[in-house]
């Protein structure tokens, strides 16, 4: 997604770009696996936004009289053993994960908790390891033993900790994202930095007499972006794995909230007394999410690399 | 070779030690409280205390660090005075003992105001004995202090009777009088002291803290047992701060509690029924803002209802024994408590919690609460009156006696004393304070009493030495389920890595000899999706298919004292799935590795030579497809030590991750720890394992 984002706007300032637009879209298309991907991306994207006008319950409605049915006319998804209606956990857990960050109760930001996640940990990646990749010495050496302090470190465990910590919310799941996502951004942005510095431009600049963190923002990290857009991207799909891990596990959203991960450890409960529904979609929702990125990822970076 | 080993043996050491004070940290800075995970939240802040101080908690951050490292019986021997050992006993037990100067061990317990050694002999059996010489007068200074302190408490104290308070400041100006005479010898001060306490303990009544206990007990029981009284309760937790952290269930079963009390009242008072019916269906629906506004209407109703009933559990509750009498007192009066039906109601059901749990511990009290009780099941409002007005004249008489022996227990000077407890802490008893100390009884759960343990040092051998500590959790050594838990995921892991290895090895060069035909895209795209599909969906959809909808082995696992063997065929399903995870990422490394060998080349000239393609891809391709796929498999255990997490707590499977999960969401630490750090050892060591793997496949490498 990140980069049909960044193509829009810089779409409108002038033919040359609109060329290279359709350049790319034309790249996505010849690409079967990154089409399919691509939809299934926008088909979660679109009913995330219009969530509310899909469905006339609310996610936390509750029907006693109708608890752990199967599909319906009136359920078309069927219900949960609070009698919610699943398809309308599922569209709004889906909000959640794609294009709001519940920060409060009144208060949410745009963009999905899992995208969040990601950029926060690219920032804080980026910025690790282009310390370590440019001023190298023994910042190199502090960061990158830091880091592989945390790598040495089972995610989960990292996650479980972190999370029993700060307590389970939709943006201490994104703080757990982030910090488990760092220290492989800043391996990357390191090895990266490494390359770029020895080009000619960030030579020009430190006889221009640039400060170092001019030359790491704006001359190296921009020719670094590539790379760290597929790799984000690919990210994105491991945040939602990780989301659902975590909601699975009991250390994500508090509920009543729909969090896809929490009601498959929900719904898992009644599987064997007969009622699979529950558990199922969104099991089903995850796994197509966390796919479509990955077809699309791969697609994507497989036609580009067939391009060159 | 061995130098670099060594290197990474130290460097993993040094990864442990950081990663052990980051979780230290992590889990010191996580809400929650631990006393409470393991104790349930019905615990009161004595019992809490007492706990944290029982297990250490309650020393500062880098002390229990410091004591989870290194241990403390070293500590435990300055201020026992003797040296500590730990033997472990023929049923398997580790006990911690003193050792005496005759090399025999020895350990102590209080009963009551007694201390007893318990010696072990030589042949393992323990013999008893009483050894209340080993006490010692606390500090004179430190308790003159104290006492002087307590004699201010005392004036102010308003519950006690004038009468006892004069008898007890006279003995007590008699102990000051003495403690400040300065230089006495221990000897001659405890014979001093003699006098005044022996006239301090005929004031004691042995049975009293007994008594205040049942009261205490049955003053919380009754809000527990009857449905009208559980309203205040509901109406106190709504208005507390925690409010938030109710869940839904907790919402549930509150509502269900007020539609109970609703149907207890039975037409009696329709108002107060209609109160509550609303405040239910307003939690049911999580309004919890109105519930809170509408009970608190109907605990006014109720008050009004049932005149003074409620402050009488309170006062009971508060030690406020003579209010308590005073507001039984004025039950039994027609012209305070005019009788309606709802009163009635609710009369007989509150006398009748409140009688019978006193009928052992009080019967003087209980007895006639439960005569009336029948009494006005008979429809005698009149004698009722009268049993009750009994009741009252008891009840002030034994509140009398509570808080005099209370009092006089204060007054008292302490005598402490270091040793060993048969439950390996390194304890100061204490007794004489009139300090009401909780324990832990096995069996018949929190016991207080006057005297006992009120200073621990757990002790552990430490980290160091061996010994992760006790569970939080369960109270056994963390070692012994760490290793079964370990054990267990092992044969998970193991089972999954056997099948996966040569499955996956072999997809992945067929894809990458085929690469861009239909069969390496089913082959990488197919291994992709399961790659990337989080372990819960797969064990879901596997659960689903396999145990729902076909029926054909087991949905989740069981297991007793021998597993993982005992019922093989539940392994069926989370070795599938870890199966499935894994097979996707090695294939697709594998397939790219070998995809990359055979465009070099020497495959090229090899081909060109003439040999035939099995040979050359056996003899000259393969060897170099393996070598990435191998270290990044061994690198990616950690990741698929997260991903065993996952299983088990899918199925079920009593393993290391779930065992991390559930003592992380108890923040049991010395478990967490544990846990951690052979996590650790396993991600480090497979790393070094995969360096060394590496050297023989390529003897290119040489590390130096």
């Amino acid at each position: 997604m990140a980069v049909s984002e960044k193509a829009m706007p810089k779409a409108a300032s002038g033919p040359t770009r609109l060329q290279k637009l359709r350049q790319s879209m034309a790249v996505i298309f010849e690409s079967k696996i990154a089409v399919i991907g691509l939809a299934v991306i926008l088909f979660w994207i679109f009913v995330a936004v219009f969530a509310p006008l899909l469905t006339p319950y609310t996610p936390t409605e509750q029907d006693y009289t109708a608890q752990n049915q199967g599909p319906s006319a009136k359920h078309p998804l069927g219900t949960d053993s609070l009698g919610r209606d699943l398809w309308t956990r599922l569209i709004y857990g889906a909000r959640v994960v794609l294009i709001m960050l519940p920060v409060s109760d009144s208060f949410w930001l745009p963009l999905g908790t899992a995208i969040w996640g990601v950029l926060l940990g690219l920032l804080v990646g980026s910025t690790l390891g282009l310390m370590g990749g440019y001023l190298g010495g023994w910042v190199d050496e502090v960061v990158m033993r830091l880091l592989d302090a945390m790598m040495a470190f089972p995610v989960v465990l990292l996650y479980m900790i972190i999370i029993a910590a700060v307590g389970a919310s939709a943006t201490n799941v994104v703080l757990a994202i982030a910090i488990v996502g760092t220290p492989g951004i800043a391996r990357l942005v390191r090895s990266l930095t490494l390359d770029i510095r020895t080009r000619d431009y960030v030579r020009a600049a430190e006889v221009r007499g640039e400060s170092p963190w001019y030359i790491m923002f704006v001359e190296i990290l921009p020719n670094a972006r590539g790379p760290i857009i597929v790799d984000a991207m690919l990210r994105v799909g491991y945040a939602i794995f990780a989301m659902g891990t975590l909601g699975f596990l009991g250390l994500g959203l508090p509920p009543p909230s729909p969090d896809w991960g929490s009601m498959v450890a929900k719904g898992r409960q009644y599987i064997l007394s007969g009622s699979p529904w529950a558990a199922l979609w969104p099991s089903v929702a995850i796994g197509s999410l966390v796919v479509g990125l990955n077809l699309f990822a791969d697609g994507l970076s497989e036609e580009s690399t067939r391009y060159q | 070779m061995a130098k670099f080993i060594v290197r990474r043996l130290l460097l993993m050491l040094l990864t442990m030690l950081l990663v052990s004070i980051a979780v230290f940290f992590i889990t010191e800075a996580a809400p929650g409280n631990v006393a409470r995970n393991v104790l349930g939240i019905h615990i009161t802040p004595e019992q809490e205390a007492s706990f944290l101080n029982q297990q250490g908690l309650d020393e500062p951050f880098y002390i229990r660090y410091f004591n989870w490292l290194v241990g403390t019986d070293w500590r435990a021997r300055s201020k026992v005075g003797m040296p500590v050992r730990q033997i472990t006993t023929e049923d398997g037990f580790r006990e911690w003992w003193a050792v005496q100067s005759d090399g025999s061990l020895i350990r102590w317990g209080m009963e009551g105001e007694d201390l007893f050694a318990q010696k072990r002999q030589p042949d393992g059996t323990v013999k008893e004995e009483l050894d209340n010489e080993r006490w010692s007068v606390k500090d004179p200074a430190i308790e003159l202090e104290r006492l002087r302190a307590y004699r201010a408490e005392l004036m102010a104290n308003d519950r006690l009777a004038e009468a006892d308070r004069e008898a007890i400041l006279t003995e007590l100006d008699q102990v000051l009088n003495i403690l400040a005479q300065e230089g006495q010898s221990g000897e001659a001060l405890a014979a001093a002291l003699a006098g005044p306490e022996s006239a301090l303990a005929a004031m004691v009544d042995p049975e009293a803290l007994r008594k205040k206990d049942s009261f205490q007990k049955m003053a919380t029981d009754v809000s527990r047992k009857n449905d009208l009284i559980r309203v205040f309760e509901t109406y106190d937790r709504l208005s507390q701060p925690e409010t938030q952290d109710l869940g839904e269930t907790d919402l549930q079963s509150m509502a269900r509690q007020l539609n109970n009390a609703a149907a207890v009242l039975d037409g009696a008072s329709p108002a107060l029924e209609e109160q509550l019916q609303e405040a239910s269906s307003a939690l049911e629906s999580g309004d919890i803002a109105s519930a809170r506004a509408t009970l608190e209407d109907a605990t006014q109703t109720l008050d009004q209802e049932i005149g003074s009933l409620g402050t009488f559990i309170e006062a009971l509750q508060g030690g406020q024994y003579r209010q308590a009498a005073d507001d039984l007192e004025k039950l039994s009066d027609p012209a305070a408590t005019p009788l309606d039906p709802t009163k009635l109601t609710v009369l007989a059901g509150v006398l009748e919690a409140v009688g019978e749990p006193l009928e052992d511990d009080a019967p003087a009290v209980g007895e006639p609460l439960l005569q009336a009780v029948e009494a006005l099941e008979a429809g005698s409002d009149e004698e009722a009156r009268g049993h009750v007005a009994e009741a009252a004249s008891s009840l002030r008489e034994t509140g009398r006696t509570i808080v005099r022996t209370e009092a006089a227990q204060g007054a008292r000077v302490a005598r402490v004393f270091w040793g060993v407890d048969a439950k390996n802490h390194a304890v100061q008893w204490e007794k004489g304070t009139g300090k009401v100390v909780w324990q832990l009884v096995p069996g018949s759960g929190w016991l207080a009493a006057t005297g006992g343990p009120v200073e621990y040092i757990p002790l552990q051998k430490g980290l160091i030495r061996g010994d992760p500590g006790l569970s939080l959790r369960t109270g056994r050594p963390v070692a012994d389920l760490l290793f079964t838990r370990l054990r267990n995921s092992l044969v998970l892991a193991g089972i999954a890595f056997v099948i996966v290895m040569p499955l996956a090895l072999v997809l992945g060069l067929i894809a990458g000899l085929n690469q861009g035909k239909p069969l390496d895209r089913i082959l990488s795209v197919g291994g992709m999706m399961f790659s990337v599909t989080p372990q819960f969906v797969t064990g879901i959809f596997l659960i689903l298919i396999f145990a729902f909808w076909l029926d054909l082995v087991p949905g989740a696992t069981v297991f007793g004292e021998k597993a993982p063997w005992e019922r093989p065929e539940m392994l069926i399903l989370p070795v599938a799935t870890l199966t499935l995870i894994e097979l996707g990422y090695v294939l697709r490394i594998t397939r790219a590795s070998m995809a990359e060998v055979m465009r070099e080349p020497y495959i090229r000239t090899a081909f060109l030579k003439g040999l035939p393609q099995r040979r050359v891809v056996f003899k000259h391709a393969v060897r170099n497809a393996l070598m990435a796929p191998i270290t990044v498999i061994m690198l990616h255990v950690n990741w698929l030590l997260g991903g065993i997490v996952v299983v088990e707590v899918i199925f079920g499977y009593p393993g290391l991750g779930s065992y991390i999960l559930d003592s992380a969401l108890f923040k049991d630490f010395n478990a967490i720890e544990g846990g951690a750090m052979i996590l650790v050892a396993v991600a480090v060591s497979t790393q070094l394992l995969a360096d060394i793997l590496y050297t023989f496949l390529n003897p290119r490498i040489r590390f130096g």
